[in-house]
């Protein structure tokens, strides 16, 4: 995930994809925020952050793709405990 | 003509209709109209306590304490006529109002407690990637962090056009319509 600005221009997929990322990244971070307990949204948000910069370096586009539904599935999982959690 | 003779009216229409919702909702504004009073010149025509006497019973399951502390009021003052100029101020909780400044000095305070920013470098002009030496992961991070002190959404294609402090600034006296 190519997220420091590059010297040569992104391509259109490669720009789109790093959309994709940042979108991800900020609805993570978003749905943390409803997280009651403040240790545990703290704890959610440096994992967050790790996993993100963690791959931070990836070029191939596949490789991307499968971190992008990665990480997708596991905001998915996070929103669905809290909504078990406020019910 | 005394200003609070429509409340009453509503509240007489609304009794007579036997509409509940109105009913209630009546009785809680004209609860909270003469709450707002200042206590010296509280006092009401006789017809508004066999009103509000009225409304009691079906206002005592959802605020009895504070009902009966004014009905005790309004006795203890007596009938004493008010001028209409008195019963019409209203008084609403809101945020002290915003300025320029005040947006400035918090954004820059959410800036310096940003774990990743040097607090001595930062100016209102700093670029978040080329002088900061931040990522777009970070900008987001940042983005977040003005949601929250501000308290309003930021949509995406806004939030990663914001790469400068002063942006940020200009970007919320926008939104929030600040005197620019």
């Amino acid at each position: 995930m190519s997220s420091r600005l590059p010297p040569a221009a992104l391509s259109l997929k490669q720009f789109l994809q790093r959309q994709k990322v940042l979108a991800v990244y900020r609805n993570i971070f978003r749905t943390i925020r409803q997280v009651p307990d403040e240790a545990d949204r703290k704890y959610l948000r440096d994992w967050a952050r790790e996993e993100f910069k963690r791959n931070k370096n990836a070029t191939n586009q596949d490789v991307i793709r499968m971190m992008i539904s990665q990480a997708s599935n596991h905001l998915e999982e996070l929103q669905k405990s809290l909504a078990l959690a406020k019910s | 003509m005394r200003s609070l003779e429509p409340l009453t009216w509503i509240l007489i229409t609304c009794l007579r209709s036997s509409s509940r919702v109105s009913y209630n909702m009546a009785a809680r504004v004209l609860q909270q109209c003469v709450r707002s009073l200042a206590r010296p010149s509280l006092g009401l025509f006789p017809v508004n306590l066999a009103l509000r006497a009225a409304v009691a019973p079906a206002v005592t399951v959802h605020r009895p304490f504070s009902f009966a502390a004014d009905s005790r009021r309004m006795r203890w003052l007596g009938q004493s006529r008010i001028s209409s100029v008195e019963l019409l101020c209203r008084q609403y909780g809101d945020l002290p109002p915003l300025t320029l400044e005040t947006i400035k000095d918090r954004v820059m305070y959410v800036l310096k407690l940003y774990d990743k920013i040097n607090p001595e470098k930062i100016q209102a002009t700093s670029h978040f990637m080329k002088d900061l030496g931040l990522d777009s992961l970070d900008q987001v991070e940042i983005i977040m962090a003005m949601e929250d002190e501000f308290g309003f959404e930021i949509p995406d294609a806004e939030a990663e056009k914001l790469m400068t402090p002063e942006e940020i600034i200009q970007y919320i006296a926008d939104k929030k319509d600040v005197y620019e």
